[in-house]
């Protein structure tokens, strides 16, 4: 039979997303490796070897992967919890759950600069408690990007998670309790071995989004940078279009090394495919 | 006259070829089925009829005009799916209405139309309806309803019954039948169930590994099998492979390892050069060591090997020395495991295949 | 929930007054009558919501974030639909690949996405920022699109098709009369899944700001690193009504697997 056309209709999009997107970032790609004498990775050589550069993604490393950590403590927990309740019940904390992942970042880290800030709830609370004397000062500090970017992608791994957790059957949690396990034993045993896929798509999702985020480090993180606002501020602020180029390039390295190191990850923990 | 042809039709998926030199004629007001094994091609050829499939060689003639290249929608054929294929969207009424409107009735014309199917269909009441909300056989009807409306040249159905269960089935087969006649319309049915093919039929098509192996009327291909293949399929289980065959006057000379049998020739096999004798499990008779009706001629000493018990009747394997048989007994007549016995090949009831 | 669980629940709780607290939060605050925001409110008034509407840049802002994201959806839809049904109609070799073209707009981090427009689109093809703006939001709704569609186009019996062609539909007739109407809801959540990712976005528009053109969510960040005044939490409370409509929205259309599955 022959179906030509529906080869056709493929057409438009490739050719959009090839003039639009591949081009613009193969071309981003590739003149990081060129220099006035041809192919060189002179360009990366400095960079590695700046130190301020260095620190900033280090840091970000560090946000993103505290943050990774600190969504799976807080996620998975809240995620068994709500794969366990009634549909109804259920139903209703996926929607209070989804509701933020739907709403505006800017919406949800302009939130924590009321909250956070030096007049925000926290100080004002604790000044009021007697427990500090001055203000803390969390708004503009690493801190309170992790912060913004835990409440940004919770969301996201609990839900994640539950869609997993469902299909794990309650009659395996029974048989393994009639067995003698213990409910933390099944949890450790049981519910978590069976979760794995889910975590690590989950936590692939929550450290490169963090990793790649700009709207909360931009409002939170005043004058600390991560690679995303460093990216910004030189490509526009410095107008340094080689240096963001560059640092385009190292961060879609480091969202690719990590998705794929973690795809075989998953690969070899789930064995069902 | 044929009303459409089929002509060294070649069909091939991924270089595979699925009919090899096809041919196929049908006679205006007939109804034909096609009959055979899973994957022999059947649903192939009714989709290259219907034109959602277009063959690598060969033509298709409709009215002795190329259709070969016609697309689907231009050859106002009808077809049926086994899956019904409703719109989902669309209610009774609208499904039927589809392909009038396409044709740009009045509105009229559509609402006369589509009441008048539906009383033939005897499915009046249910046009609000969505087709969720139908049985599987009001569905089918539907579909037959949708594909009848616009008088279509041809009437292609693909297994319509087989999603349905059994006293249904025969309900159903009766109806297409009934519609089919009363409207005089060309179709071509496909099934794998023989009971169904061979009760509707005018005609019936044996395929086997796209190739039509006989085409007959369904009595002919019942008595007289052509192929081992046809034989086989339709229940002759027993096949004896002759060494010699030797046509005399009003006879046929058989002899297989020395044993000789007469056949009568009857005026389909004379024309008949096969060598392969094929009958039926119920047609071979049994009698008992020295019994005094045992005559001797077509007969062979034989001995029980497996007897099974199937309900109404038995069945026997017969070791013979010229192979094993199988032969079905009423339970009235029953032998033991290991009885030696006579085997009786009655002159009149083997047929002769290639 | 038996007792035992109590502890978990308590847990779950918690973390959901982080979710949900900070939202309520400026909520509440979005209601001050002073002109500072603060938490609690000191007296309540509506006149800030009042203010969104005497702010000309947010009303600029709000137009153009509306037709680009609306318009990118038009054109996202144009590429994005026939290209899910063909994914969905034919096998082939490199179908995979394909596919990974169509998502890869979702896995090229939004501001690297944003930096390589601006400095192609707008630098290299010379289109002005408003166009830029456009084809750059068409961009990153096409894998929204292409992802809702195809899995409403995966639960669709093609033999309908078939049927509707041999009752003598035309092939493109067949498509508007018996696939559209077929995968309708799917269109639907796709356009407002997509619409959400657009109108929300930062990381592209961030660098197409140029005279007079600007989208929303970049006029809310220029507007809260100049000032700190209830205005941001009076619209925040709009923008989450509008999330909380579209989120039902998708909901009724698709269930609520389509969050949760990955
Ligand atoms: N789209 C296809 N691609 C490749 N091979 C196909 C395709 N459709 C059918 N075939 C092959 O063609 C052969 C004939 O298929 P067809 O559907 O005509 O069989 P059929 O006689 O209708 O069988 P059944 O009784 O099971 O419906 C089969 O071997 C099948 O595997
Ligand atoms: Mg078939």
């Amino acid at each position: 039979m022959k179906k030509r056309y529906l080869y056709l209709l493929l057409l438009p999009g490739l050719l959009f997303l090839t003039v639009f997107m591949i081009i613009p970032i193969f071309l981003t790609i590739g003149t990081t490796f060129i220099n006035d004498h041809g192919f060189s990775i002179q360009g990366y050589l400095d960079f590695f070897k700046d130190r301020y550069f260095v620190e900033i993604l280090l840091t970000t490393l560090r946000v993103s992967l505290f943050t990774t950590i600190l969504c799976i403590l807080l996620g998975f927990p809240a995620a068994y919890y709500i794969s366990k309740l009634k549909q109804r019940k259920k139903a209703i904390m996926l929607l209070l759950t989804i509701f933020p992942l739907l709403t505006s970042p800017v919406v949800r880290s302009f939130s924590w600069m009321v909250i956070i800030g030096k007049n925000g709830v926290v100080n004002k609370v604790l000044l009021s408690i007697g427990l500090i004397e001055k203000p803390l000062d969390i708004l503009y500090t690493p801190t309170a990007i992790i912060i913004g970017l835990v409440h940004l992608f919770l969301p996201l791994i609990i839900v994640t998670l539950v869609g997993v957790m469902e299909n794990i059957e309650t009659d395996l949690l029974k048989a393994a309790e009639s067995l003698g396990a213990s409910r933390l034993a099944v949890f450790s045993k049981v519910v978590i071995p069976l979760s794995v896929p889910g975590l690590v798509i989950g936590s692939i999702l929550v450290f490169v989004g963090s990793f790649t985020a700009y709207t909360t480090p931009a409002l939170l993180g005043g004058k600390q940078r991560v690679i995303s606002t460093f990216l910004y501020q030189n490509a526009i602020t410095l107008n340094e279009w080689q240096v963001a180029s560059i640092v385009a390039t190292i961060m879609i390295a480091v969202t690719v090394l990590i998705i794929s190191i973690m795809n075989g990850l998953a690969k070899k923990l789930n064995p069902k495919g | 006259m044929a009303l459409f042809t089929l002509q060294d039709i070649s069909v091939a998926y991924n270089k595979q070829n699925i009919l090899k030199d096809f041919n196929l004629e049908i006679e205006k007001g007939k109804l034909v089925s096609l009959l055979g094994p899973s994957g022999c091609g059947k649903t192939t050829t009714l989709r290259l009829i219907a034109g959602f499939l277009k063959a690598n060689e060969g033509k298709f003639l409709f009215k002795d005009k190329d259709y070969t290249k016609v697309p689907v929608n231009k050859r106002n054929f009808g077809f049926v799916f086994q899956n019904y294929a409703l719109f989902p969207h669309l209610s009774i009424f609208d499904n039927i209405a589809f392909g009038l409107r396409l044709r740009k009735n009045s509105k009229a014309e559509i609402e006369k139309k589509v009441m008048n199917v539906l009383e033939i269909v005897n499915l009046k009441g249910f046009e609000k309806r969505y087709p969720q909300e139908l049985s599987g056989g009001q569905k089918q009807r539907v579909a037959i309803a949708r594909a009848l409306v616009i008088e279509p040249d041809i009437l292609l159905f693909d297994e319509p019954l087989s999603n349905l269960d059994a006293n249904l089935r025969v309900n159903m087969r009766v109806e297409i039948r009934r519609i089919q006649q009363e409207l005089g319309i060309t179709t071509v049915y496909v099934s794998h169930d023989q009971e169904e093919c061979f009760s509707i039929s005018d005609q019936v098509a044996i395929m086997n590994k796209g190739v039509i192996e006989q085409l007959s009327d369904p009595a002919t291909i019942y008595k007289y099998p052509e192929t081992k293949f046809v034989a086989d399929f339709i229940g002759f289980k027993n096949f004896i492979d002759f060494d010699e065959r030797t046509d005399t006057g009003g006879k046929i000379e058989l002899s297989k390892s020395g044993y000789s049998f007469v056949l009568d020739k009857d005026a389909r096999m004379f024309n008949h050069a096969g060598k392969i004798g094929a009958i039926r499990p119920d047609d071979l008779l049994i009698r008992e060591k020295g019994d005094a009706g045992a005559v001797q001629e077509n007969s062979l000493s034989g001995r029980v090997k497996v007897s099974t018990y199937l309900g109404r009747s038995y069945q026997y394997v017969v070791e013979t020395p010229i192979g094993d048989f199988i032969v079905n007994k009423e339970m009235t007549e029953s032998y033991r495991m290991g009885q030696e016995i006579i085997l009786e090949i009655p002159r009149n009831q083997m047929v002769l295949v290639d | 929930m038996q007792e035992k669980n109590r502890g978990l629940g308590l847990f779950t709780l918690l973390v959901f007054l982080f979710l949900l607290g900070p939202l309520l939060i400026i909520s509440v605050t979005s209601f001050e009558g002073g002109n500072i925001l603060k938490f609690p409110p000191e007296e309540l008034s509506l006149r800030w919501y009042e203010n969104i509407f005497h702010v000309e840049m947010f009303l600029v802002a709000f137009k153009t974030s509306i037709l680009v994201s609306l318009g990118g959806n038009l054109l996202a839809l144009l590429l994005g639909v026939p290209a899910a049904y063909a994914l969905s109609r034919v096998e082939f070799k490199g179908k995979s690949v394909i596919n990974a073209v169509f998502v890869s707009p979702i896995l090229v981090p939004g501001i690297v996405l944003g930096f390589a427009f601006l400095r192609y689109i707008v630098g290299t093809y010379q289109l002005p920022i408003y166009a830029a703006l456009f084809v750059g939001h068409t961009v990153i709704m096409l894998p929204f699109i292409i992802r809702v569609i195809s899995s409403s186009l995966s639960n669709f019996d093609f033999s309908i098709e078939e049927a509707a062609e041999s009752l003598g539909a035309s092939k493109l007739g067949t498509f508007f009369t018996v696939v559209l109407p077929n995968i309708k809801s799917g269109i639907l959540a796709a356009v407002m899944i997509a619409f959400l990712e657009s109108f929300n976005n930062v990381d592209i528009s961030v660098y197409m700001t140029g005279p007079g053109v600007s989208t929303f969510p970049i006029q809310m960040l220029t507007y809260v690193e100049n000032y700190f005044d209830p205005t941001i939490s009076a619209i925040s409370v709009l923008l989450m009504f509008i999330t909380a409509f579209f989120m039902f929205m998708v909901e009724r259309l698709m269930g609520l697997s389509y969050f949760t599955k990955r």
